[in-house]
């Protein structure tokens, strides 16, 4: 007998999914399931669910802290609500915010002034700013270079009168991710903010080898077979030879700091002056108006100051302030950007500078043709289907 | 990460670190630090990483019996007074992520008792995360899956799987969203590659019911999206009264139209949608529904190769077809052909958009046996522009045979 086959926790290797629908799904929206036909918006927080048996049901969303950071005591108390003035359910938003459903719009404005009275504000949906959804950084993570919940909270600060009651041309969605993972989301959303390095990272010697073969094993196995090697995407990490010792060395110029190797390997440092975020703008997933693409770079480097961030806050503002100004009802930024051209766009904006980074040939050609190129093959989903 | 330069004598770093914190709270956005306090969260790590700016976070491992992914640990780094660590799980979340306050109070005890009593609502992959100690990981698992969910979803394996709510709350629903994601998780191959990580790197998989995309499944490893064959259905008497009672304007609908596909004739007082030119925008159909409704004919369109972490950085997914509503069963086959030739020869880190890349669509799908109704007839990267090439006979020899075939017809 094997030891999984002694050990009663190998049962743990057959996960309990939950997949109980009729455990896990409110009585209101079980009874009304695949029968919706209708829905009716009460301000910007308040969706009026419309089903063919004539049942409502009102959901009333509340704007969670940064990375739907929540503690047990605060979430029991949201439970307490949606048993006293709700059906005794919540959902929990993409974004990251809080749903609290009901079968009266009396009901709601009800659930709507407790969480207020609580500190939470209600809106949301329509056009309005949606959510912002961030990654963890310095809350959990290793590779982090900047502290995406902060600047989440800080663009919270600056721009709740849009997620609550004032409108915008249509949906906005940030996402705040800590670093060239892209966590948060990715990019292809109304406005992204990346953190980034700023400058190639700097080998730390006294750790590199717990990511490489041993020393005397390092001479003889090939270059392309060394892991470290393997995941940069242009070969600035390389195998060079010094002296009778092989180490792995970082070439600075073909490094794109996309942070392949700081993911794989904690050798790879960095200096906090150097790093930054990048703001892209115009992406999209929905197949919406011109269709889902990925957002484009408009500001390659902003400082990334705790806690206010203020650099960053203007920027964005700005850039919402100028959709805001110009662009259709129902336009969302991708579609605004399409209509009026990108040149137009950066001219609008104020930006006289664009840096197009991989558009600089001959020395990035290789790069860009390997990382940026990608293949692409149709406009999306939307002129494929 | 070696503590930055000029970092300020320990006391005085704490001292920062706790004004620093004391900012993020208040202001008109709720605070995470607020709620980070009513936790057993070692806040004063968190604090210190905003001083210094940089992630005062390590890697560590915590060891739980038979748990291979879904368990991340962290220390703090040396430069960080009073050192700390953080241990979390990621949990499947419910379908549609409602959670009945009977379900909720269960985790929220959980989380207190055996956690830190910090939460985090959803991840960006989709999942429930809770954050714990090292010394309770084992007591947390048994009580996560006695409540009816458990942990998992992390490493170069099959990731939490995302649906959209779909028929549970939305009328835009083109096919049963969650549904799929019940049938998905209930198959052992899913259950034993998110179990065992053993691909060369993360595979997600994403339901979203309709194109609007809720669930980000174009970005999806595989994603599924709902969709409809030809124009939208439009009920014209309900249309007629919505735009008598001023909710429609149809010449500005028509005119909205992303693909021209909509015509409005006055006279006849008719909408006209030309199927052949519509796009699935969704537009008319938010702007009028329910009198626009999407078309009867429902499809599942199969996107393959998004990604935002990859070789080749971020993608969206390419599409190589359709399935019907009712072939979830196929839709899980089909993930497993396509993850096969990925898993069996993609290097490590690549995504499957990097292993599609590298090999071409459509020698990926040859070698993948995908076979697909709408699958695209030319998957070519760029429009052939060149005239010259060096072709092998057999090349040669079928477009011969298409000409003699079209001579024997003339």
């Amino acid at each position: 007998m094997t030891a999984a086959s002694m050990n009663p926790k190998a049962a743990r290797l057959q996960k309990v999914f939950p997949v109980d629908l009729e455990k896990f799904l409110p009585e209101r929206v079980l009874k009304n399931y695949g029968q919706w036909v209708d829905r009716k918006f009460h301000g910007n927080g308040i969706i009026e669910h419309i089903s063919a048996t004539g049942d409502r049901i009102f959901t009333v969303k509340v704007g969670m802290p940064p990375n739907a950071r929540i503690s047990a005591e605060t979430l029991d108390k949201f439970a307490d609500i949606a048993d006293s003035l709700g059906i005794g359910a919540v959902r929990v938003t993409m974004a990251g915010n809080l749903e609290i459903l009901t079968d009266s719009l009396d009901k709601a404005l009800k659930i709507k002034e407790e969480v207020e009275k609580m500190g939470f504000p209600v809106g949301g949906w329509g056009r309005s700013l949606w959510g912002i959804n961030s990654c963890t950084a310095y809350l959990t993570c290793t590779t982090a270079v900047v502290d995406s919940p902060s600047i989440s909270k800080a663009l919270g600060d600056a721009l709740a009168p849009y997620f609550k009651e004032e409108a915008l041309p249509a949906k906005l969605r940030i996402f705040v991710s800590g670093c060239p993972s892209m966590c948060a989301g990715g990019t292809a959303i109304d406005i992204a903010i990346v953190g980034q390095w700023g400058a190639p990272p700097k080998i730390r010697e006294e750790v590199i080898g717990m990511c490489l073969p041993p020393p005397k094993a390092l001479a003889k196995i090939p270059e392309t077979q060394i892991f470290l090697v393997q995941v940069c995407p242009t070969g600035a990490l390389t195998l060079r030879r010094e002296g009778d010792k092989v180490k792995l060395t970082l070439i600075g110029e073909k490094c794109i700091n996309c942070a392949r190797c700081k993911e794989n390997c904690d050798a790879f440092d960095y200096d906090p002056e150097n790093v930054g975020v990048a703001i892209l703008v115009g992406g999209k997933l929905s197949n919406t108006g011109s269709g889902p693409r990925l957002a484009r770079v408009l500001v390659p480097w902003l400082p990334a100051i705790p806690p206010k961030y203020e650099e960053i806050v203007a920027v964005v503002k700005h850039v919402v302030e100028v959709w805001r100004q110009n662009a259709k009802p129902g336009e969302r930024l991708a579609d605004f950007i399409d209509r009026v051209g990108w040149s137009k766009f950066l001219e609008m904006v104020g930006l006289k500078e664009v840096h197009d980074y991989y558009q600089r040939v001959p020395e990035f050609a290789r790069t860009f043709l390997a990382f940026r190129g990608r293949g692409d093959v149709y406009k999306r989903l939307r002129d494929a289907l | 990460m070696s503590a930055p330069a000029n970092l300020p004598p320990k006391e005085e770093l704490l001292n920062r670190a706790e004004e620093i914190l004391k900012q993020l709270e208040g202001g008109p956005w709720p605070s995470h630090v607020s709620e980070l306090r009513k936790t057993r969260y070692p806040l004063h790590v968190y604090g210190v990483g905003l001083v210094a700016r940089k992630s005062p976070w390590g890697p560590a491992a915590v060891k739980v019996e038979f748990l291979n992914t879904g368990v991340l640990s962290r220390w703090a780094r040396d430069w960080v007074p009073g050192g700390g660590s953080e241990v979390h799980f990621r949990v499947f979340h419910t379908p549609g992520k409602f959670l009945r306050t009977d379900f909720l109070r269960k985790i929220t005890k959980i989380s207190r008792e055996l956690g830190v009593g910090l939460i985090e609502l959803v991840g960006q992959t989709g999942a429930l995360v809770l954050n714990l100690t090292p010394e309770t990981a084992e007591a947390m698992v048994d009580a996560l899956r006695e409540i009816g969910t458990d942990v998992g979803g992390s490493g170069d394996a099959i990731r939490a799987l995302n649906a959209c709510v779909g028929p549970a709350l939305c009328e835009f629903a083109l096919y049963d969203t969650l549904k799929w994601y019940a049938e998905f998780y209930k198959d052992k191959r899913v259950n034993d590659n998110i179990v065992t990580p053993s691909y060369p790197y993360k595979f997600k998989v994403k339901f979203s019911g309709c194109p609007l995309d809720c669930a980000r499944a174009q970005r999806g490893d595989i994603g599924f999206i709902g969709v409809w064959e030809g124009a939208p259905e439009v009920d014209q008497e309900l249309l007629g009264k919505k735009i008598e009672a001023g909710e429609v304007d149809p010449e500005k609908l028509a005119a909205n139209c992303p693909s021209g596909a909509i015509t409005w004739d006055k006279e006849k007082k008719e909408l006209r949608i030309d199927g052949t030119r519509c796009k699935k925008s969704m537009h008319c159909i938010r702007a009028a529904f329910p009198a626009i409704k999407p078309g009867k004919k429902r499809k599942v369109a199969v996107v393959v190769g998004g990604g935002s972490k990859g070789r080749f950085g971020p993608k969206l997914g390419w599409f190589i077809g359709y399935l019907e509503p009712d072939q979830v069963k196929d839709a899980i086959d089909l993930t497993f052909k396509v993850i096969g030739p990925w898993e069996a020869e993609a290097q490590p880190k690549y995504r499957l958009g990097d292993y599609i890349m590298h090999l071409g669509l459509d020698k990926f799908i040859e070698k993948a046996g995908i076979k697909l109704e709408g699958m695209p007839v030319s998957t070519a990267k760029m429009p052939d522009e060149v005239p010259y090439a060096v072709l092998p006979k057999e090349v040669r020899e079928r477009f011969l045979s298409f000409a003699q075939q079209l001579k024997g017809r003339v």
